[in-house]
């Protein structure tokens, strides 16, 4: 009881902190940041990249998911069981940013209002005074937000949707980027509200953490005996710096080619007879950006198809739901989505003389 | 996709499972499907038989045989019976059809064999085994050999079954029906035959087909997909071998018999061994180098035929000598032939040298007085005079001499020994029982009008030289009559055309219907002149001779009272006509008879004037022009189609060649990057890493770097540097934006870029597209990842990369299939709207009846 008191005073603290920012509806909005060029945009990320992994030991893996995440504009669910550093991801590559952070704990008694923001009289000009919730920031970390009651969850998943927020019949934008990075506890459900289908579709992605193995174990333990190693992590990228990556993701081509493979991605998933709910038209789309940010992060301006496979099953598991024949057979939704993938035809220009026609025929296509 | 159909029956309506009937049906269809493939392909196999077996009678009840143990087993297995129980089954079958057939006397209820049967049974088998040893193909299809062939083939489908079906080893079934066909393959001069080939092939690719098709076993029902290209390629495989094996034998020379080469007819034995020489004269005659050289010098001045042994018993199935081994007399003194001659007579002396000619009869000629210089025990025959060896005594490696006398006959003499025949025995004069009635016809047309033997003689002599007879030593074999015996004759005299066996036969069966004592002698026909001399002792030097087993002939002799037995020749185009049975317009010119073998000397200038003399030009030759361009042709022919040959070996690699060199060096500088990646794509299938459709361009190059070169930054440096420069030049090319891939080293150039962290690549590629400018960016990469490959490569992988690159196989199988392809998606397209207007029309009955009973 008394850890929720407390949460619910780190709200209303961070909430003080947005007071003070100027102008929190930000500058960033209503014009779209200049990409940047190759070379800044490499040299970004790996500086974030190297940053988030100085602090997480042997997760290399989910820092580059969520930088992807990040700069695909999408939120990222992190699921896993307490204390292999969920949180501390999250924490660090907000930090890593110089932008605003919020975060928010989760509990059964936090209201929409706390999340969204209120309107106030204030006395003294004698008007209603908006103040900002927490998701008022750059980077909103929501913890064990399966805690929170549907009611609160859903004000933050329509910010997420919308990235606007809607109080007494007026909109505010929220700031960009914006990015809600939640984690969830699939052990301890007792008294939880799991999030519906339906919202977690919301999320680009979901990680699942993952022990880290002895080594990288081991040097955490000896790394991080007194301090903690976030205390030392100061931002390497500005806000505007993320804002004009986003932008040079935004401009990643994509060829026919791999359109086509990432809807038939979809319609395998939805196809499959181990899948009650396959794969919906909004995860396609979110599959397709994150499969840009990847390539970007590639130092491609251009997606592949191995784009595309690498983040699928991040992107993917957990929106599909398994069939029960199949859960009972001891398939999960990753290994039915390895077995999908592996089967799909890639579009490839091919040795023999009728496919090689069929890929002249695309290519005169995509030149039009 | 594919596993929609088989959810939408949970989902379907209710009423009949629309999954269950097509897996019903497929169960049920099977086995009968089978086991027509499998009559089919062992009834093909039968068709072969029929030179073997002479005539066609004995092919249905083989047949009834196939067909009713196969489809025993399919009704067995449509009921799901044990496996193990079918094929009990199927021997049931085929034993109550074997007893129905053959044995139905001693049997109960026609099907189940009683007690009698195994009496009936060894008789049967003992009269096959008869047949097997004292006959040769075709032999006449009696009732045992006949049992034993059905058994065989009942036993053969159910082999065929067991292996196809219960085993699930279909392409193990043409073990079983090889066996059947090495029957024919080494009995027959034309081996399998076209048909019987054909026909067996068809089955087994059926065979095949229905396995893979109906796919019985779990293992091919793994896949969610039935792959339908599969049956094309099995039909594809099967027919280009077929067609390689009828059009190899046209391309290459020396193939010019049957359908396979006479030479690949096994003959362990040698010839000239038989027990029956009237057997193994047809193939004698049909070797086609001749074996058996046999030499002699004589002093004869007319050409020599040499006698081994007659035949005068013409009863019975086939022919043979009968040795009369009970009054045989051993070799010793003179040499009595038992009868007087009137005329003067001529003494001859020849030297003969058997050479590897290996038989118990010792080539003579005929009447012999005496015989000197023989090893071994000898007897003769004093009613035919035939010398033949006592015990294990043959004529292998025998050098003798022979003193031999001849009356000297002519057409006068002939006609005026008109006397009844007096001392004979009755083995010449016997006809036999069964004579058909076209032998007798044609011997009463022929010689009834003549007045004397000789007149009859001449008469059926003419008549077999008629132009109406025509020389082959093919056609009695595809008639299915070769051999002898009195069918044969009567076959022959239908078909008029065969060889000295027939015509020699036919002569002494009609002249003893028209009262002539006959007999047929077998030995040799004069043969050539060697161009050596012999020196015999008290004759000088006389000129040798050959004759090898092409020279083997038949011919009649008849019995003239006075005069002995004498010799005829009914054969046109063989021997020599003697003067005495030439037409009487032409008496002038003895041995200008149409001969074929006219290199035996002009009687007239004495044999001994030019002993070296070259031997007279071919027949129908103008001059050395001719034999020289003869001899030409051939060769050209065999050059040209060992060019042919090699020129097809070697086109695979042509054609491999050819693409690469077009590939590097593209016309289209477009093209340039995808024809790199296609390029990589074969060296990766001809070294073994074949494409997998599933696999990214980036996933195919990491799989093809990891496993078929060695270490990064080793010997294969520059390889590993080729595959991913243009690797990542096809990714942009494939994936890239359109108006970004500039061709040339900019690609290169921006590929390497990407592919960060490889400045040694960096460099390399970029002088290989600096040396050879914009149009083959990546020849010098293609040819180190191609020298690579081949360094870490086995040495048989090495081979079949260069010499049949299973790229350009496949290639050239998917070009040919590409005619399949489209009429089996035709078939598939017209089924699948028939199945369609068919549901539909079903499912509408079934709604109206419905609408009628609720408005009802």
């Amino acid at each position: 009881m008394e850890s929720y008191r407390r949460t619910a005073n780190d709200v209303s603290a961070a909430n003080r902190n947005l007071a003070g920012v100027a102008d929190p509806v930000s500058h960033l909005n209503g014009h779209r940041a200049a990409p940047m060029d190759p070379e800044s945009f490499h040299d970004a990320s790996q500086r974030i990249l190297a940053t988030v992994n100085t602090v997480i030991d042997g997760k290399s893996d989910a820092a580059e998911l969520a930088l992807t995440v990040l700069l695909a504009q999408g939120h990222l669910l992190l699921e896993d069981v307490p204390g292999v550093g969920k949180t501390l991801l999250a924490k660090t590559l907000a930090r890593t940013i110089d932008c605003t952070v919020n975060r928010i704990q989760f509990t059964p008694d936090l209201l929409p209002s706390d999340v969204t923001g209120v309107s106030i009289y204030n006395q003294s000009s004698r008007l209603f005074e908006f103040r900002p919730g927490a998701v008022f920031a750059n980077i909103v970390i929501g913890d064990e937000i399966n805690r929170a009651s549907a009611k609160t969850q859903s004000a933050l998943l329509e910010c997420m949707e919308e990235h606007q927020v809607t109080v007494d019949g007026k909109s505010y934008r929220l700031n960009e980027p914006f990015m809600v990075v939640a984690t969830q506890n699939p052990i301890e459900m007792e008294g939880t509200y799991p999030l519906p289908e339906a919202q977690r579709d919301r999320f680009m992605a979901r990680i699942s953490m993952g022990y880290p193995d002895r080594d990288a174990e081991i040097e955490m333990l000896e790394t991080h005996q007194a301090v903690s190693p976030l205390a030392k992590v100061t931002a390497v990228v500005s806000a505007a710096d993320v804002a004009a990556m986003i932008t040079t993701v935004q401009q990643v081509f994509v060829s026919q080619a791999v359109k086509e493979y990432t809807v038939s991605v979809g319609r395998a998933t939805r196809d499959s007879a181990l899948l009650r709910l396959g794969a919906s038209p909004r995860s396609m789309l979110q599959l397709l950006r994150a499969a840009k940010a990847t390539a970007a992060l590639d130092g491609r301006d251009f997606v592949l198809p191995d784009d595309v496979l690498r983040v699928a099953e991040a992107v993917l598991a957990h929106r599909i739901i398994l069939d029960r024949k199949a859960a009972g057979a001891g398939e999960t939704p990753h290994t039915v989505l390895q077995g999908i993938l592996q089967r799909l035809p890639v579009p490839q220009a091919a040795a023999d003389a009728g496919t090689r026609r069929g890929t002249s025929v695309a290519g005169l296509g995509t030149q039009r | 996709m594919t596993v929609a159909p088989a959810r939408s029956p949970g989902t379907g309506t209710a009423g009949t499972p629309p999954a269950g009937r097509p897996a019903r049906a497929r169960a049920g269809a099977y086995p009968w499907v089978m086991a027509a493939a499998i009559t089919l392909a062992v009834c093909g196999a039968a068709l072969s038989l029929n030179g073997v077996l002479r005539g066609w009678g004995w092919y249905w009840p083989v047949a009834t045989t196939v067909v009713v143990v196969a489809f025993t087993l399919a009704g067995l297995r449509a009921l799901r019976a044990q496996p193990l129980l079918v094929t009990a089954g199927g021997l049931l079958a085929l034993g109550a059809v074997l007893t129905l057939t053959f044995f139905r006397g001693s049997s109960i209820l026609g099907v189940i064999p009683g007690p009698g049967t195994a009496a009936e049974l060894d008789r049967l088998i003992r009269r096959a085994s008869e047949t097997v040893l004292s006959e040769t193909a075709p032999v006449a299809p009696n009732v045992g050999i006949v049992m034993v062939i059905c058994a065989v083939l009942g036993l053969a489908v159910i082999l065929v079954d067991a292996l196809a079906v219960p085993l699930g080893m279909p392409a193990a079934t043409g073990v079983g029906l090889l066996a059947l066909l090495v029957v024919p393959a080494m009995i027959k001069p034309q081996s399998v035959g076209v048909w019987g080939f054909t026909v067996t092939a068809a089955g087994y690719l059926t065979i095949l087909a229905c396995s893979q098709w109906f796919a019985p076993d779990v293992r091919s029902q793994a896949g969610p997909v039935r792959n339908p290209g599969q049956l094309r390629r099995a039909a594809l495989t099967g027919a280009a071998a077929l067609t390689a094996t009828l059009l190899v034998p046209l391309a290459v020379p020396g193939f010019d018999q049957g359908t396979f080469p006479q030479g690949s007819r096994v003959n362990p034995w040698g010839t000239g061994t038989g027990l029956n020489p009237m057997i193994t004269l047809g193939n004698s005659l049909r070797t086609p180098d001749g074996s058996g050289r046999i030499t002699y010098a004589t002093s004869a001045s007319t050409p020599l035929y040499l006698r081994s042994v007659t035949v005068d018993h013409f009863d019975g199935e086939s022919w043979g000598p009968d040795d009369r081994t009970a009054s045989r007399l051993p070799l010793g003194g003179q040499i009595d032939p038992g009868y007087a001659v009137l005329t003067d007579e001529q003494q001859q002396v020849t030297a003969i040298d058997t050479g590897t000619f290996s038989s118990p009869y010792l080539p003579v000629p005929y009447a012999p007085e005496s015989v000197r210089g023989l090893n071994g025990r000898w007897t003769w025959d004093p009613a035919t005079l035939s010398i033949k060896g006592s015990d294990a005594t043959a004529s292998r490696r025998q050098e003798y001499l022979v003193t031999s006398s001849v009356p000297k006959l002519s057409a006068t003499l002939l006609e005026q020994s008109s006397a009844p025949v007096r001392d004979v025995p009755d083995d010449f004069t016997r006809i036999p029982g069964n004579v058909p009635e076209i032998v007798r016809s044609t011997a009463a047309r022929v010689a009834g009008a003549s007045a004397t033997p000789y007149g009859k003689a001449m008469a059926i002599q003419r008549y077999l030289r008629s132009a109406e007879f025509t020389y082959s030593l093919q056609s009695p074999v595809q008639g299915g009559y070769d051999g002898n015996g009195l069918s044969v004759l009567a076959d022959f005299l239908q078909q008029k055309s065969g060889y000295c066996i027939h015509y020699a036969s036919a002569m002494a069966v009609m002249a003893r219907l028209e009262g002539i004592p006959s007999r047929i002698a077998v030995g040799y026909a004069p043969g050539r002149l060697t161009g050596g001399t012999v020196t015999v002792a008290g004759q000088g030097e006389l000129s040798e001779y050959e004759v090898d087993a092409r020279d083997a002939h038949a011919w009649p002799e008849l019995y003239f009272q006075g005069l002995g037995w004498v010799p005829f020749e009914p054969t046109p185009s063989r021997g020599v006509v003697p003067d005495y049975a030439s037409e009487a317009s032409t008496p002038a010119a003895p041995g200008a008879v149409e001969n074929n073998d006219d290199l035996v000397p002009d009687p007239a200038p004495a044999p001994t004037a030019t002993p070296s003399a070259t031997p007279a030009p071919a027949p129908g030759g103008g001059g050395g022009g001719t034999d020289s361009g003869a001899q030409l042709l051939p060769w050209l022919l065999g050059t040209g189609s060992v060019l042919g040959v090699l020129l097809l070996a070697a086109s695979p690699r042509l054609v491999r060649v050819g693409l690469r060199s077009r590939r590097i060096r593209p016309r289209d500088p477009v093209e340039a990057v995808p024809q790199a990646w296609n390029e990589i794509l074969d060296l990766g299938e001809d070294y073994g890493l074949p494409r997998d459709p599933h696999e990214t361009p980036r996933g195919y190059a990491a799989r093809l770097r990891q496993s078929l070169l060695g270490e990064p930054g080793g010997m294969d440096e520059a390889a590993h540097a080729a595959v991913a420069s243009v690797t990542a030049a096809f990714e942009r090319h494939r994936f890239g934006r359109p108006s970004a891939a500039p061709v040339g080293s900019a690609v290169v150039d921006s590929a390497v870029k990407d592919d960060a962290g490889r400045s040694r690549d960096a460099g390399h590629s970029r002088t290989a597209g600096g040396r050879d400018g914009g149009n083959a960016p990546f020849a010098a990469g293609l040819g180190a990842l191609e020298g690579s490959l081949r360094a870490n490569a086995g040495a048989a992988r090495r081979f079949r990369a260069a010499w049949l690159p299973p790229s350009v196989m496949g290639r050239l199988g998917r070009l040919a299939a590409a005619p399949f392809r489209l009429v089996g998606r035709a078939v598939a397209r017209s089924a699948k709207a028939a199945g369609r207007a068919w549901t539909g029309k079903s499912r509408r009955s079934t709604h109206d009846g419905l609408r009628g009973q609720g408005g009802g």
